[in-house]
């Protein structure tokens, strides 16, 4: 394409210079890109954002927090083909708490892992690694004093496991106070963490 | 304390997401063109006896992170290398087949750029020792400018004085310790051999609020 | 669409901003008003699929309302809700095969006083619609928001997060892309 139809159309080159052919060039573009300006029929959306803006959204750490405190009885029959989307909405927690002492019992081969980022000025942190198989959604960290310092503490798999946060639902960050990182192949780097057992 | 109580019964049925075929962990996740290729790879890893989940784990990562297919591909691709490298390193150093775990383990240190020829010194000089812990225990020295000579000395010292599996961890911990104090690399490590087997443990993640104590959704596999 | 009545459709983006954030949540109906048929345009044309590109609007709009303190400039509200539908977008082309828009349920715009015209505007946008698919992503992106949404290349890139020598190159490349494409068919 002739570099002179390029400057037109960037607004540096006024079109009555261009000899005729070349207007007629930009004027078949003109007429291609009139058409695709052309607004669909597509129907607005504003009626289920707004319904999504209304209903109550409180941070999902809250929400976390007070299902835990809830009991729950759920009963599933497994099939070959539940998805990980139904498992990811239910986790088992045991928690016996004997007159306020003593830790939480955790199975053998478990630790706790503890997330830690100073984020200020963040609406939501996550920590999304190979333990939540990458998915957004499932582990919130909470900032329950608004300093910017996040945190969530986790009970996972001993051994290793690559994670990074991703904050405001957007932004992915490797943690900086991991202390060991693993190229990811992508380009870019995992923080690493080395979960030990809890000693019985 | 109100004791929050979370009961998941499960009744009958095959272990679902055991059974859960790798095309449907990664559809949706993973762009459509890469997931037969993803999932040939993970058939020819399971067919040497390599674990795939993995491999799984880098697709579904890559996914997330908004890659494109063939980087995706290359990046399985590639873990499955480390893989098959991690496993040679580990049969070369130990009898029996080594484990999915263990094999997993040496391949995240080897990720973390342990040259394979330093792996298998560490495997000669102390054979039967797990090399995940030992490894990453190098790893950590040299990401904080130790010499790669010094940093297997010193955990093989340890090896030999008795410091077993994740216990390495702490030998490493403690050196850089040092090298927070002030010390220079040299007198780091000077200082910690000379205290083996006696080196502080890391202090175990106590914690700090039971009830906000979360797990990954059900179904998380071993470590990769 | 309910609309708060306390904020007057022609009021600065900054304006409507801070109402809502005032907690007049009624008020974000304003910017929507004012974006959507933009937005439903850039996203239809992104996705080639009018239901995904409603979903992705959806989800971008839905995400500006909960982020919108962190809209650093209010100001340029425009070009940082574009940046949330494009990533929308991205993560919606990131579960096809790359490139693979859909062209099925993008209509052509019939117009009912003249059919043959009518017809044959319904094939060249079919045409221009299929060349403008063929572009990777960010050259589809770049020249949207360049010749359909009429941004600037400055605001290109507060939308996207590209070099302007970069999109520069990609509008470019679309450009003569689409010409060949219309030469073919001329």
């Amino acid at each position: 394409m002739d570099p002179r139809l390029h400057r037109v159309l960037d607004g540096e080159l006024d079109r009555d210079q261009l000899p005729a052919d070349l207007r007629a060039e930009l004027e078949r573009l003109e007429r291609a890109t009139a058409l695709l300006a052309a607004a669909p029929a597509a129907g607005s959306v504003a009626a289920r954002v707004l319904a999504a803006v209304h209903r109550p959204h409180r941070a999902l750490a809250a929400r976390v927090g007070q299902w835990l405190y809830e009991r729950h009885a759920v009963t599933l029959k497994l099939r070959p083909i539940w998805s990980l989307a139904l498992a990811a909405a239910l986790a088992l927690i045991a928690v016996l708490a004997g007159r306020g002492t003593g830790p939480a019992v955790l199975a053998a081969g478990e630790g706790i892992a503890q997330f830690v980022g100073r984020f200020p000025g963040a609406h939501s942190v996550e920590v999304v690694g190979s333990f939540n198989d990458w998915r957004s959604g499932s582990l919130p960290l909470t900032d329950d004093d608004q300093d910017g310092v996040w945190n969530a503490e986790v009970v996972l798999p001993a051994g290793e496991h690559q994670y990074m946060f991703v904050v405001d639902g957007e932004k992915w960050v490797v943690d900086p106070l991991a202390g060991r990182y693993v190229d990811d192949g992508f380009g870019r780097q995992n923080a690493l963490m080395i979960v030990r057992p809890v000693v019985r | 304390m109100k004791v929050a109580t979370l009961l998941f019964v499960v009744a009958a049925g095959p272990i679902g997401l055991a059974a859960q075929s790798v095309r449907g962990r990664l559809q949706g996740r993973v762009p459509e063109s890469a997931i037969a290729a993803v999932d040939s790879l993970v058939r020819a890893a399971e067919m040497e006896s390599l674990p795939s989940d993995p491999l799984v784990k880098k697709a579904l990562e890559g996914g997330a992170k908004g890659v494109s297919a063939d980087r995706i591909v290359l990046a399985v691709r590639q873990t499955a290398g480390q893989l098959h490298d991690a496993r040679a390193l580990l049969r070369r150093g130990q009898a029996g087949e080594p484990s999915a775990d263990e094999i997993a383990s040496v391949a995240a240190a080897l990720g973390r750029g342990v040259p394979t020829p330093l792996g298998e010194r560490m495997a000669s000089a102390l054979p039967g020792e797990p090399m995940g812990p030992a490894l990453h225990a190098v790893a950590d020295l040299v990401g904080h400018g130790f010499a790669q000579d010094s940093a297997v000395d010193l955990v093989v010292t340890a090896g030999q004085k008795g410091m077993r599996g994740l216990r390495l961890l702490d030998v490493a911990s403690a050196a850089v310790a040092e090298l927070q104090r002030g010390r220079t690399h040299a007198q780091a490590i000077a200082d910690v051999r000379g205290g083996l087997p006696d080196v502080p443990s890391a202090p175990p993640a106590a914690p700090g609020v039971l009830n906000r104590l979360r797990r990954p959704p059900q179904g998380v596999r071993s470590p990769s | 669409m309910k609309v708060s009545s306390r904020v007057s459709p022609a009021a600065p983006d900054a304006d409507v901003i801070a109402r809502v954030l005032a907690g007049d949540a009624d008020a974000f109906g304003v910017l929507i008003q004012r974006y959507e048929p933009g937005l439903l345009r850039f996203a239809t044309r992104m996705l080639g699929s009018v239901d995904a590109g409603a979903d992705a609007v959806a989800e971008g709009l839905v995400r500006a309302y909960r982020h919108l303190a962190s809209c650093r400039e209010p100001g340029r509200f425009r070009t940082w809700v574009y940046r949330i539908v494009a990533n929308r977008c991205k993560s919606h082309l990131a579960r096809r095969s790359a490139g693979d828009v859909s062209l099925e349920d993008v209509p052509a715009m019939p117009d009912p006083e003249d059919g043959e015209a009518a017809l044959e505007r319904a094939e060249r946008l079919a045409q221009v619609s299929q060349a403008l698919s063929r572009l990777s992503p960010e050259k589809r992106e770049a020249f949207v928001l360049k010749h359909i949404e009429g941004m600037s290349y400055e605001e290109i890139a507060a939308a996207t997060g590209a070099r302007i020598p970069t999109l520069k190159m990609r509008v470019h490349r679309a450009r003569e892309a689409l010409l060949e494409a219309l030469k073919e068919h001329a």
